[in-house]
C-alpha cells in the first residue's frame, strides 16, 4: 500500500472526538423528532418552501445526483439532532422522491444517481478470459485443412485522367 | 467518475412502489357516521400493516410518485 507523504492539516487529530463533553454535541442529545411520521411532516414542510425548491433545483441542475443530495440533507439533520440516523434511513427514499418531483416540476434533466457508473465498464478479467479462449482456439485449429487460397485483390486501379481537360465523372 | 457507497441508492431501490396496493375507499366506509365505531386494527382492506414505518413511508412516496407521473404525463 502506498503511503502518502503529504501532511493533511484538515484531518482530525486522534482523540479529537473525545474533546467535547459527552452530550455536548447535538447528535448526542435526544432527537427533536422520534417517529417517522413526525420526520416526514418536518421534511414535507421544509421542502415545500419556495426557497428550498429553488435551491434544490439549482443544485440538481449543476449535476449533483439526487441520492447524494438526499443523503447529505438527512445526514445534516442527524448532526443537528433533528432525528436519529435510523429514522433518517427510513425517510431517505421519500426525500429523494420529493426532490425528483421538484426536478420534474422545474423541467430539469437531473441525475438520479441510481445507476452504477462502473457497471458499463468492461472488466479486465473479461478481457483476459476472451484472450485465453482465443489463444486456445488458435492452438487447436487445424491450419492445413482449412488453408484456402487467398484470392488477392488483383483488380488494378484504373488510372484516372488527371489533366485539366479531363472529363469529370 | 467513481462514487462512494451511498445508502440512499439501496434504500430507494428496495421501495417497491409498483407492487404496493392502492387504497380504495369502499361504500361501507363512506356511509359511516362520525359516531360509528372505528376499525382499530392496523391492517386495512389492502392488507398493509401500517404499524410498519416503512409502509407509511411507502404510502407517502406513492402519493408523490403519482404527482410526479402526472407532471411527466406518463400515466
Amino acid at each position: 500500500m502506498e503511503v502518502s507523504n503529504d501532511i493533511s492539516f484538515d484531518a482530525p487529530i486522534p482523540g479529537q472526538s473525545l474533546t467535547a463533553e459527552l452530550g455536548g454535541r447535538p447528535w448526542q442529545q435526544k432527537t427533536k423528532y422520534t417517529t417517522v411520521d413526525e420526520t416526514i411532516d418536518y421534511y414535507m414542510e421544509r421542502m415545500s418552501s419556495e426557497e428550498f425548491m429553488v435551491q434544490v433545483a439549482d443544485i440538481l441542475e449543476s449535476g449533483v445526483p439526487v441520492t447524494t443530495l438526499a443523503n447529505t440533507i438527512q445526514m445534516a439533520s442527524v448532526m443537528d439532532g433533528i432525528h436519529s440516523i435510523d429514522v433518517g434511513m427510513l425517510v431517505l427514499p421519500m426525500i429523494m422522491e420529493m426532490m425528483m418531483m421538484i426536478g420534474d416540476s422545474a423541467g430539469i434533466e437531473y441525475d438520479k444517481g441510481l445507476e452504477d457508473p462502473s457497471k458499463s465498464e468492461i472488466r479486465d478479467s473479461l478481457f483476459a478470459k476472451l484472450i485465453n479462449k482465443y489463444e486456445k482456439k488458435v492452438k487447436t485449429a487445424d491450419l492445413e485443412s482449412t488453408s484456402e487460397e487467398v484470392v488477392e485483390d488483383t483488380e488494378e486501379e484504373v488510372e484516372k485522367p488527371s489533366g485539366l481537360m479531363a472529363r469529370r465523372t | 467518475m467513481s462514487r462512494q457507497y451511498n445508502p440512499a441508492v439501496s434504500a430507494y431501490k428496495r421501495m417497491d412502489l409498483d407492487s404496493l396496493p392502492e387504497e380504495k375507499i369502499t361504500e361501507g366506509d363512506m356511509s359511516k357516521g362520525l359516531l360509528s365505531r372505528a376499525n382499530k386494527s392496523n391492517k386495512n382492506n389492502t392488507g398493509l400493516d401500517y404499524s410498519n414505518p416503512a409502509v407509511r413511508v411507502a404510502k407517502q412516496m406513492q402519493v408523490i410518485r403519482k404527482y410526479r407521473d402526472e407532471i411527466n404525463g406518463s400515466k
